[in-house]
């Protein structure tokens, strides 16, 4: 664990404004003996390392505050960087060390390129592939209170060293007795426990705004049964075999098998994926023509999920697909799935090309149904922010006009994102925070910001048009699992 | 030429093999019935029916329950620095993976005998135990664990992962392992991974508390 230091330097090696020193000395003091004092495992441990996190790294900000007052502009520029950079470290170190749903919001937050500093987002985006391990010691003997039998009894060879990390696990390559190569995937012991911890206190601490509407109780309660679901590896290979069956269709996607004799609650062992993360798959500066063929195809998987399947592979951080040169995409880690109810997606397939006037009868109809709450009417507000978010983002984006729609939309461009980013924000800010909408935005985001990575150009309203279609023969329900 | 002049006379170390094993057949019928009927209610009598063996051989080896269960103890310690000792991958390991290595192991050692030793915990307490902390037998054993665990730390302070250990290091591991030993026992999560993570996060929170020093 990175621990901080309590330097009072500027620096340029001089001494600081003694105000902004002692501003920032207190937040990091009272935050570093919090720390320091109390342990992950327990929930007031967890809770007061929390509140330690927010004292450090209030502190850092409340020193470079004072200390703007005191900076010339190229001064104070390099201090901001600085101060975001180190909060972003502090932050990205404490949320590894305590895990579960906190590391879950962290990478979260990852995906808000808008709303989080440069900085602070490139400490984040470490959140998703380079989570502390356990060392190899307590994975085996986690296998083995797991499964009943030691690694080496199970495989022909197993790697101690895990070659990929995952917010509740860690995964290691085998090679099965019939030579066939698997991942292992084997989840940190007490999870759980630390899950419902978390829980509690987020609960409590977000009182004030669960009271305000802003973020309803049903919204928490959902996002604490898909994460704590999240710990079930059974439910997790149920998925698995769910999408191995429901996206045969794609043939450019693979999805691993599961090997079910050697996986419990806590193990999941499966084949391996090919591939590489979004990282490694840039940095060898891939064609246009293949950047607009994984985006294409990224946002086909997307919407034949949704508009066919479903059900959704939520968990939409770039950690979560793997990229080939040819063009083929691997899913990985299936803890979060939702499934949407046949009624809500019937709504979105209605309004997803709607080409008529937003103030029409019909499309108030569709907006009601997908987004009111049975029983209550939106506020006028809430019809502001969604015919709002229709008008600049989806028509744009989805032109729902066959003609306009021959050109591909060009994903590079970063104001289509601030446009999603903003709206998606206003909508939270006018309370339309339905359980669907929520995982349906997350994923969403995470999709968009992987296309504006990957700046493909892509002919969005081309496939969905050809899945709806798709989805008028099919009977969405009977592919359910 | 007598009928016994034919018999290869055994030798020393066929003896020895022998009386070991009557040993072990002796130790391993006391857990057995020690899990299943508790330690108080086993009888020596029992003990030996159940090893095939002479009440009176049960008595030649161990004079008392007790003194079967402090064996059982030492075999536990021995497995584990043995075990900890011949991983080549944990040559390399930082301490606190040295460490607990070293727990998890006698954890499973133990595991079988889960009821005997919350039974062995309890008799420990009894004033004149030989399982009790100011019985000599019982401090000869936990020296020896001590020592090991001295060991770990003298390497991790030649390898400079950690500064300086002061002489209580291992006797505060030693509180530290009992401690241990009573969340496992209490511990009724599945695979007991309370106790893994327990361990695995408090060792290192002791690690980096020693570094800090």
């Amino acid at each position: 664990m990175r621990r901080m230091s309590v330097n009072t330097k500027s620096p340029n090696g001089g001494a600081r404004p003694l105000t902004s020193a002692a501003a920032g000395l207190t937040g990091k003091v009272v935050g570093s003996m919090l720390q320091r004092l109390f342990p992950t495992t327990s929930a007031t441990g967890r809770a007061l390392r929390l509140a330690g996190l927010t004292a450090g790294v209030t502190g850092s900000y409340a020193g470079y505050t004072l200390q703007r007052l005191f900076l010339g502009v190229e001064g104070r520029d390099r201090k901001r960087r600085s101060t975001h950079a180190k909060a972003g470290r502090q932050i990205r170190d404490e949320l590894q060390l305590l895990r579960g749903p906190v590391m879950k919001l962290g990478q979260a937050l990852s995906l808000h390129t808008d709303l989080v500093p440069e900085e602070v987002l490139a400490e984040l985006t470490k959140l998703q592939m380079e989570a502390p391990g356990m060392h190899p010691s307590l994975a085996l003997a986690q296998f083995k209170a797991s499964l009943g039998r030691s690694p080496e009894e199970v495989f022909t060879r197993f790697d101690a060293e895990p070659f990929a990390a995952a917010s509740l696990g860690q995964v290691h390559r085998a090679v099965m007795r019939d030579g066939t190569c698997a991942a292992v995937k084997i989840q940190y012991p007490g999870i759980r426990a630390a899950i419902e911890n978390d829980f509690r206190l987020v609960r409590n601490l977000s009182l004030p705004v669960q009271a305000s509407g802003h973020l309803p109780k049903l919204v928490l309660d959902e996002m604490e049964s898909q994460i704590v679901a999240e710990t079930d590896y059974v439910r997790e290979a149920d998925h698995i075999e769910f999408f191995h069956a429901g996206l045969k269709p794609l043939d450019f996607v693979v999805v691993p098998e599961v090997y079910r004799d050697w996986s419990t609650d806590r193990i999941l062992t499966m084949s391996v994926v090919p591939g590489q993360h979004l990282d490694a798959f840039l940095a060898k500066h891939p064609s246009q023509r293949l950047r607009d063929l994984v985006g294409s195809r990224l946002l086909e998987l997307f919407n034949f999920q949704v508009l066919i399947l479903e059900t959704l592979h939520a968990d939409p951080h770039w950690g979560n697909y793997l990229f080939n040169d040819d063009g083929t995409i691997g899913l990985i880690d299936f803890g979060c799935v939702k499934r949407f109810g046949s009624a809500f997606v019937g709504w979105l397939r209605k309004g997803v090309l709607y080409p008529g006037r937003f103030d029409s009868p019909q499309f108030k109809q569709i907006v009601q149904k997908q987004f009111g709450s049975p029983g209550e009417r939106l506020t006028p507000g809430a019809w502001r922010v969604i015919t709002d978010f229709s008008e600049r983002f989806y028509r744009k984006v989805y032109p729902p006009d066959p003609k306009e729609a021959e050109r591909p939309f060009d994903f590079s461009d970063p104001g289509f994102l601030r446009d999603f980013l903003r709206a998606a924000g206003k909508l939270t800010r006018a309370k339309v925070s339905i359980p669907e909408y929520v995982f349906l935005t997350r994923a969403e985001m995470g999709l968009y910001t992987t296309l504006h990575r990957l700046k493909a150009r892509v002919h969005t309203s081309a496939i969905v048009r050809r899945l709806l279609t798709a989805s008028r023969k099919e009977d969405g329900s009977s592919r359910r699992p | 030429m007598s009928r016994t002049s034919h018999r290869t006379p055994p030798t020393g170390s066929r003896r020895a093999l022998k009386k070991e094993t009557t040993k072990s057949r002796i130790v391993a019928a006391a857990l057995a019935l020690f899990q299943v009927k508790g330690f108080d209610a086993t009888t020596t009598k029992a003990i030996a029916r159940k090893a095939r063996v002479a009440e009176g051989t049960v008595f030649n080896y161990f004079p008392t329950k007790e003194d079967i269960a402090l064996h059982f103890m030492e075999q536990e310690v021995e497995h584990a620095m043995a075990t900890v000792r011949a991983d080549v991958r944990l040559r390399k390991a930082p301490i606190e993976e040295k460490l607990f290595a070293l727990v998890q192991t006698q954890l499973e050692f133990l595991a079988p005998h889960e009821r005997f030793i919350g039974a062995a915990f309890v008799q420990a307490l009894r004033p004149g135990s030989k399982l009790g902390l100011f019985s000599p037998s019982a401090q000869e054993l936990q020296f020896h664990y001590l020592a090991f665990v001295q060991e770990l730390v003298d390497e991790a302070i030649r390898r400079g992962e950690l500064s300086a250990a002061g002489w209580w290091t291992p006797h505060v591991f030693w509180i530290y392992y009992l401690g241990i030993l009573l969340y496992w026992l209490h511990d009724t999560s599945p695979g007991k991974q309370q106790t893994l993570a327990f361990l695995d996060r408090s060792l290192s929170i002791g690690v980096a508390v020693l570094r800090q020093r």
